[in-house]
């Protein structure tokens, strides 16, 4: 097992320094004086500021050089300066991963425990009324844009239903409230932008766990558990779910990067304070270590996922804990 | 009265081509301690008997359309689920015929032996993980502390059939069934399990229900044997008698064809196969392949009579086979 | 069983296609679809972009503008049937893209194995890494947004899933004995690559690709919602994106726009589902 996670460690290691190479190659590759598209957008960068980034990124010396010094800044940490934000990229990301993450999180945790859910109970009448609800909507959801449903939800919730807020994180006016009180608040405006990251994920893995549930129920192992006396709720949650639950781990894993993709989008819908929004407004200003930083920590949390998708999926299914 | 009574047990399952009747009237009876051997080809109902004392028929498609399933006089086919829950693994177990896909692979062997003792005692979870662990060991699997934690595929298939063993003498049930128990064992293991079936039977005093295609299990095991086909029981009678005297033809088949490798293959002695279910006629079902058929047969189905060693067979009734 | 002659496996799939009302469901809604944007564009010939009418006129009060007037005064339908033409060429493009790369390094991984496979995989897993969309995003910006930028983004970032099914059934299909045969009468690696393996991978490939049309028609949309589209070119993404600020005050320039992207891709998708089935009637029930 350790020796698994160190292999892993280090396969998630170069991938990112892959991510890190591709990113100081876009840079380059693109059209014009690569100090111009570092400095950004922002209505011409002065002389002084030019010449100080030509010096910082060594932009005069030979690029395997040039790339030598990223791969250098990159491992001190430094990602380079956003000049429109006027501050690191670093401390501009670490203000806005956390609520990306949670806002990722509470979609995957939403649409893997209700999809799941539906899947199972959908998997008891393969010919009913739920399983046939389950692909319809899997489907369905499988087509909408998300961001045209947050911004139908916001239609419906902000004028018809006006019970969860439709933009931002928290409320202003309690900036000063208690811990408590802040942590409902942000729940309450988290409802939306993750029922509406969840909601084509949720379908999937409902259709998923479905498919995987009615191949478990048919094993001969099932039949075991029934000959024992087990009652049906222990035989579907405890000894059929927990072998269907294996391809929906891997599906959950694999989606990961398009759950940060979905995520950019809600967050510019919702006007949620995460990287996403931060990706939006530096694309727009043309801030390219911002993106370019964004693009990297993403790709990390991608990496991350799929290290802990590997390590769970391994303590789930014996067959591959151990030796092999 | 006999502990286990099947009585014209009738079951049937809804497919493409409608209804078909998978078992038509079967009776069968199981005394205390005895074993009692199930004999026939696949699809001639075997595990379809077996399933349906145990009330474990899928419904839909299956349903137990008539007859009664009586342990100890109560009528299992008319139970309650939360009764056939308490009677399955407590007072009749059954063990199946893949021991690799028959066990749980994300669940340690010792916690699904347990999980039947649990069901069914009253007992803490430590005290049933040693109960699980002592009846391994019983089982003869070497240092079953250390195997109780693992998982079935870290376990070789004689030592899961083991496993299967434990788990289903491990409430101590009236009735065992043993579905084919050592058709997917290598020849050298086979002998080793039932060997152990014949010892939990003497030390639990089990009666043993035994499906099996195969007559060398059965002149092993046996005290009596039930010969099905095509959904009814055509022979039954005392093992030495049946084996010694089959009256029926098919059965006379069965004992002289030696075991083809591919079981549900068609068998060396007897030419075709059991004819689909839903293409069976008024006549006797075996009539196709009888090497003895006359005209009547085609037009009527012979029924089980003749006491202790009785057959179904107009021929062997009347004295021309 | 009514006639006698063998069918050919197009043919039967067909047969197959046809019985399923989903499926063609999904092509009359898509031939709808494509229809519309042909006559939008051949004899209806609206300026999307042009002033015409106050802004936000509610749908079904002026006959002339019957899903009403965006946020300038524009005419909603003559932006739905301009933007129809983009949004689906950009998704063809990018799907042609997607396969093409998909199914060049799957192939050349599957076929040969070895070092080859190792390397295109590690290069494969590496581009599932990055998100997509944000992927998509940087390229776009980069080289600045037109039609062709964004098929080409959007192709460079989906490749990775038709690679690792075109691996798939080149394992698979290259250990098969007309395979050996044709290696056998000495057949070279690209001829059997491209004339014996490829034609009988199809089947998956053919699925494939339909279901990356609307990925890609949903990416597109994603992009042009962001403003990150090529501005001179009207698209149903970009038509949602510019009212979005506008929302509260009328719903319908976002809500048609939105329901043409979902209506094109559910199609595309049960014209999927639809061929996937007739190619595999053994799963139907699935």
């Amino acid at each position: 097992m350790t020796s698994f996670l160190i292999r892993r460690l280090v396969y998630g290691a170069l991938l990112m320094l892959g991510v890190v190479v591709l990113n100081f190659l876009l840079i380059r590759m693109a059209p014009g004086d690569p100090a111009v598209v570092i400095a950004g957008e922002m209505g011409g960068a002065s002389e002084e500021m030019l010449a100080a980034i030509r010096q910082d990124y060594g932009l005069t010396e030979p690029l395997i050089v040039q790339l030598g010094i990223y791969l250098g800044n990159v491992l001190r940490g430094d990602l380079g300066q956003s000049f429109f934000f006027n501050q690191s990229v670093v401390s501009l990301i670490a203000q806005r991963i956390g609520p990306t993450i949670l806002l990722v999180l509470s979609a995957q945790v939403l649409s893997i425990v209700i999809g799941t859910a539906l899947g199972v109970l959908a998997a008891r009448k393969p010919s009913g009324l739920l399983s046939g609800l389950v692909s319809v909507f899997a489907t369905i959801g499988y087509a909408v844009p998300v961001f045209w449903t947050g911004i139908m939800l916001i239609i419906l919730f902000a004028s018809v239903l006006p019970v969860f807020p439709v933009e931002g994180m928290a409320s202003i006016k309690l900036r000063d409230a208690p811990w408590i009180i802040r942590a409902a608040d942000i729940a309450h405006h988290l409802v939306l932008p993750a029922f509406t990251l969840a909601i084509i994920y949720l379908a999937q893995y409902a259709r998923l766990s479905r498919a995987s549930m009615m191949e478990v129920l048919g094993a001969d192992y099932i039949r075991t558990a029934r000959a024992k006396g087990t009652p049906e709720r222990t035989v579907l949650f405890h000894h059929a779910l927990r072998n269907a639950a294996l391809p929906i781990l891997t599906v959950a894993g694999l989606q990961f990067g398009n759950l940060i993709s979905g995520a950019l989008l809600v967050e510019t819908v919702f006007n949620w304070p995460g990287m996403g929004r931060l990706a939006f407004d530096s694309i727009l200003r043309r801030d390219y270590p911002t993106i370019m930083g964004v693009l990297f920590f993403a790709s990390a949390m991608v990496v991350v996922a799929n290290i802990l998708t590997d390590l769970s999926y391994r303590l789930a299914d014996p067959r591959l804990r151990g030796g092999a | 009265m006999s502990l286990l009574q099947i009585d014209q047990l009738r079951v049937t399952f809804q497919t493409r081509h409608g209804a078909v009747t998978a078992l038509d009237g079967v009776s069968l009876s199981l005394n205390a301690g005895e074993t009692l051997a199930v004999v026939g080809e696949s699809g001639c109902g075997k595990s379809i008997t077996a399933l349906s004392v145990m009330g474990l028929i899928s419904s839909p498609p299956g349903r137990i359309a008539g007859g009664a399933v009586r342990l100890a006089g109560e009528d299992l086919t008319h139970a309650s689920e939360a009764r056939l829950r308490a009677v399955r693994g407590a007072e009749v177990a059954m063990i199946f015929q893949e021991p690799m896909t028959s066990l749980n692979p994300v669940l340690t062997v010792g916690d699904q032996i347990a999980e039947a003792i649990l069901l069914h005692q009253d007992m803490t979870r430590s005290e049933a993980w040693t109960q699980a662990v002592a009846l391994l060991d019983r089982v003869g699997i070497p240092s079953a502390a250390a195997r109780a934690k693992d998982y079935p595929h870290q376990l070789s298939g004689g030592m899961r059939q083991r496993v299967m063993i434990a788990m289903a003498v491990s409430c101590r049930p009236k009735v065992l069934i043993a579905d084919e128990p050592t058709t997917a064992l290598d020849v050298t293991v086979q002998a080793q399990i039932f060997d152990l079936l014949n010892e939990m039977q003497r030390d639990f005093g089990v009666a043993i229900m035994l499906i099996t295609h195969d007559m060398g299990a059965v002149s092993e095991m046996a005290d009596r044997v039930a010969v099905m086909y095509a959904g009814r029981v055509i022979e039954s009678g005392a093992a030495d008698d049946v084996l010694d005297a089959a009256r029926h033809p098919y059965t006379r088949g069965l004992i002289g064809c030696i075991p083809s490798v591919d079981h549900g293959g068609a068998l060396a002695e007897i030419p075709g196969v059991v004819p689909p279910l839903h293409l069976l006629g008024a006549g006797c079902a075996f009539a196709e392949r009888c090497a003895h058929v006359r005209e009547g047969c085609r037009l009527a189905r012979p029924e089980l009579q003749g006491g202790a060693h009785s057959v179904a067979c107009f021929g062997a009734q009347e004295g021309w086979v | 069983m009514t006639q006698a002659a063998p069918e050919t496996p197009t043919r039967e799939a067909w047969r197959m296609f046809r019985r399923n009302i989903p499926a063609l469901m999904g092509l009359v809604i898509l031939t709808g679809i494509v229809a519309a944007v042909l006559w939008g564009a051949l004899v209806y010939q609206g300026d999307p972009f042009e002033i015409v009418w106050a802004p936000h006129e509610p749908p079904g009060v002026t006959p002339e503008f019957p899903l009403g007037t965006d946020y300038l005064g524009r005419n909603i339908v003559a932006g739905l049937l301009a933007g129809g033409g983009p949004t689906l060429a950009v998704g063809a493009v990018a799907a042609l893209i997607t396969m093409g790369i998909g199914i060049a390094l799957g192939a050349l991984a599957g076929y040969f194995g070895g070092w080859v496979d190792t390397l295109l995989m590690r290069v494969t897993e590496f581009f599932q890494v990055l998100p997509a969309l944000l992927f998509a995003m940087v390229l776009v910006t980069l080289f600045s947004p037109s039609l062709w930028t964004i098929a080409l983004a959007i192709g460079v970032v989906s490749w990775p899933q038709t690679a690792r099914l075109t691996r798939a059934e080149f394992l698979r299909i290259k250990e098969l004995e007309y395979v050996t045969a044709a290696r056998a009468i000495g057949a070279q690696d690209g001829r059997i690559m491209w004339r014996v393996i490829l034609p009988n991978a199809a089947p998956p490939l053919i699925v494939s690709a339909t279901l990356t049309v609307g990925v890609a028609i949903l990416f597109e949309a994603g992009l042009s919602f962001l403003g990150l589209g090529d501005p001179n070119v009207m698209s149903w993404g970009l038509m949602i994106g510019a009212n979005r600020e506008y929302i509260l005050d009328a719903w319908w320039p976002v809500t048609f726009p939105g329901l043409a992207i979902f209506l094109t891709v559910l199609s595309v998708s049960l014209v999927g589902d639809g061929l996937n089935d007739a190619f595999n009637p053994k799963l139907r029930s699935r």
